[in-house]
């Protein structure tokens, strides 16, 4: 019985102890951003590594999504006439939930991904615990600025995600389509609202939170070789996009 | 990295970065700039209420049309005595006039409700502020014309029925042909009797004539006078009476125009009027004031990482209008006050001058501030925490996020004691802060802080302050 009760709680106890860690992470990061020294060089190089080099894969992945959801929503609105109402059915999809979505799982893919295989692999050759001992603390070095450029990268990616999806939207909705254009954007303007996208940007922001800070604890608590980097990436990108679908909601519940 | 033919890679970092955020910044300006209802706009134009009877379907925020043009838009929806209050904001450039008629419609397929008012004569007076526009039509909705429709069709099968059963089958149509039939006989009886009594007819038609020759003669005579109905009329003294009866009645109300007599002071004298219009200025401006004025009570307390310790504010925020406000606040800062004091003391004719710098840990410190709004800059001026100053605030997303830069404590002695924060209110009564507390001290004061608050109106604050005299 008492083996049962060990059985079944240690994966409790791993899950207790997994938040609690990643609490602390977050807590300890936020408290290194205020002191100094400011490494903003070791910012920026993060803010291009997640920003910048991700553009290719957001433009793909919102153009397709925009053009993807025009197609299907024509044939639903057709039904009833509403083809005018395409345009504004995506481009709120695109700004509240599946610009700031996609994009983040892209990012996640891209950036979170390597996020844990870099500081993992720098975890099992302990060149971690060499940066201790020329007192760089690695959470100040390493971690502060991948968090800082994910939430500050991610808003700017998603904003482009949705205008690029927009567009791609329009160009399936007007020129394949033939849905009028000044109809189009008229019925984009007049149910889009600002706060609509502000929200979204604000959804992104925690996004490139989770992914950042989700990538640097499994990087940081790696353990057992390159079989062990391997395990950490994986889990990294399962662990935050599971944890970027449940925010979502949240967020959404708490926003709109 | 290339892109036809040139080269990313000798950029630096920087002007990497900056470019791509750069290009997130244009697009998302020029996004806003196309919906095109930027969030900067505070309140604006003036309201009016309308009563409806039914504002079903109805929603706040929609659009108000006159003409198809868009003037304004549904600011609240009320219920007042069984009727329903809509507000509208319209645009301060537009003049409604006193016999302008609102109704509800509906547009498109969904039926979207919206209002539209339909302008009045422009000679009518404008409309004021608050106003009420007193004539509305509740348009007949899809539904309610149908339902009338279905019973107008009820009706006509209804009649169409009895109709059939009258005429319908052999014996409806014998009957019709016999009714055709004694319709001829009768028009054939007419055209007889009129032509056998020809004669008969040729003599009454000249005593008519005669008859109206005579009265003819009769009204002449009354015209000339004769005869005692043609006196009464004719006299000149009846007229003169008249006449006399006519005058006074046009001297008393010439008095009365004048303000002569008591009357005429009544209904004449400036002052009265003035006086009326001035009492219900005052009460309309009274009202307006105890309805606009919001006292809100709030709590916060600050965690200071560097110190370790919790510092507290209680205030009381009176806020008469939209765009101001005043602030009187109670901070217990756990740093303490402090206070410097030289004491000059001459014994024997030798003057000792002792300088005592004091750090009293329990005292309470006070702010008592003026704050006015533009749009969404806030300025504050007046005490920080009993010493004077000014600070900045800037609202985000409909003030959920407040932005704070806050400068006093200027002595001659220290730095200025300045302050950033950022208040995020996520839910209604319940904001979370952060920040940097004191980033330039030279005392070693400088703290990062984060820490949460409550805020609420209190309306028992509010009836007591606005019945006090201001």
């Amino acid at each position: 019985m008492i083996r049962f009760l060990e059985f079944a709680g240690r994966p409790l106890v791993f899950f207790i102890e997994e938040c609690g860690r990643i609490m602390l992470l977050l807590l300890s990061t936020i408290s290194w951003m205020f002191r100094p020294p400011f490494r903003f060089r070791v910012i920026f190089k993060q803010m291009e590594f997640v920003g910048v080099n991700s553009v290719g894969v957001v433009l793909i992945t919102g153009a397709f999504t925009g053009m993807v959801l025009a197609l299907q929503t024509y044939h639903g609105f057709k039904m009833f006439g509403g083809e005018s109402l395409v345009g504004s059915t995506l481009a709120l999809a695109m700004t509240r939930e599946l610009g700031p979505v996609f994009t983040a799982l892209m990012v996640t893919g891209r950036v979170g991904s390597a996020m844990a295989a870099e500081l993992g692999t720098m975890k099992v050759t302990e060149q971690i615990d060499a940066l201790n001992t020329m007192s760089v603390n690695p959470i100040q070095y390493l971690v502060m600025p991948r968090i800082i450029a994910a939430i500050l990268m991610l808003p700017v990616l998603t904003i482009i995600s949705d205008f690029v999806g927009i567009v791609g939207g329009y160009f399936v909705g007007v020129n394949l389509l033939k849905i009028n254009s000044g109809i189009f954007i008229a019925k984009i303007i007049d149910i889009v609202d600002l706060d609509d996208i502000f929200n979204g940007l604000i959804k992104a922001a925690f996004f490139g939170l989770i992914l950042s800070l989700v990538g640097c604890y499994k990087g940081i608590y790696t353990i057992g070789g390159a079989e062990g980097v391997g395990r950490a990436t994986t889990q990294s990108v399962v662990l935050s996009s599971i944890l970027i679908f449940i925010s979502d909601y949240f967020l959404t519940a708490v926003m709109f | 990295m290339g892109i036809g033919g040139f080269s990313l890679s000798n950029l630096s970092i920087e002007a990497k970065v900056g470019v791509f955020v750069i290009i997130g910044m244009i697009i998302l300006g020029y996004m806003s700039m196309r919906l095109g209802k930027l969030g900067f706009k505070m309140d604006q134009g003036f309201e009016v209420k309308v009563y409806f009877d039914s504002a079903s379907g109805l929603e706040e925020d929609v659009s108000v049309e006159i003409a198809g043009v868009e003037v304004g838009r549904v600011s609240k929806i009320l219920l007042e005595d069984g009727k329903a209050l809509v507000i509208l904001r319209i645009d301060s450039n537009v003049k409604l006039r006193k016999d302008v008629k609102a109704l509800i419609k509906s547009r498109g397929i969904l039926g979207d409700k919206y209002v539209v008012l339909i302008q009045g004569s422009p000679a009518a007076p404008l409309i004021e502020p608050n106003g009420r526009i007193i004539s509305t039509t509740t348009a007949t909705d899809l539904e309610s014309l149908m339902n009338v429709l279905g019973d107008v069709a009820k009706d006509i099968s209804r009649l169409t029925q009895s109709f059939a059963n009258v005429m319908g089958g052999e014996k409806g149509e014998a009957s019709l042909r016999s009714i055709i039939d004694s319709m001829k006989a009768v028009a054939e009886t007419l055209n007889r009797t009129v032509q056998e009594n020809n004669k008969g007819l040729v003599k009454i038609i000249t005593n008519l004539s005669e008859f109206s020759a005579t009265i003819n003669e009769i009204s002449s005579k009354i015209n000339k006078g004769e005869g005692s109905i043609g006196k009464l009329i004719n006299e000149e003294d009846t007229v003169k009476r008249l006449n006399g009866t006519l005058a006074s009645l046009k001297e008393i109300t010439e008095k009365i125009n004048r303000g002569e007599g008591s009357l005429g002071k009544l209904i004449n004298e400036e002052e009265t009027v003035e006086n009326i219009n001035s009492t219900l200025t005052s009460i309309n401006d009274y009202m307006q004031k105890q309805e606009s004025f919001r006292t809100y009570l709030d709590y916060r307390g600050e965690y200071l990482f560097d110190s370790e310790e919790v510092k507290s504010y209680l205030t009381l925020r009176i806020q008469p209008r939209e765009d101001k406000y005043y602030l009187l606040q109670i901070v217990d800062d756990p740093s303490g006050v402090e206070s410097e004091t030289d004491i000059t003391t001459t014994t024997n004719g030798v003057t000792t001058t002792e300088h005592i710098e004091k750090n009293e840990k329990n005292k309470i410190k006070f702010s008592a501030q003026i704050a006015k709004r533009y749009y969404d800059l806030g300025l504050r001026g007046g005490i920080f925490e009993s010493t004077g100053g000014f600070a900045f605030d800037y609202y985000l997303f409909k003030d959920r996020l407040t932005l704070s830069l806050e400068a006093f404590d200027f002595d001659s002695d220290s730095n200025a004691h300045l302050k950033f924060k950022a208040d995020f209110t996520p839910f209604k009564h319940l904001y979370i802060t952060s920040g940097f507390d004191d980033f330039i001290s030279d005392k070693g004061n400088e703290s990062f802080f984060i820490g949460a608050g409550i805020n609420f109106l209190d309306d028992d604050l509010k009836t007591l302050l606005s019945n006090l005299p201001f």
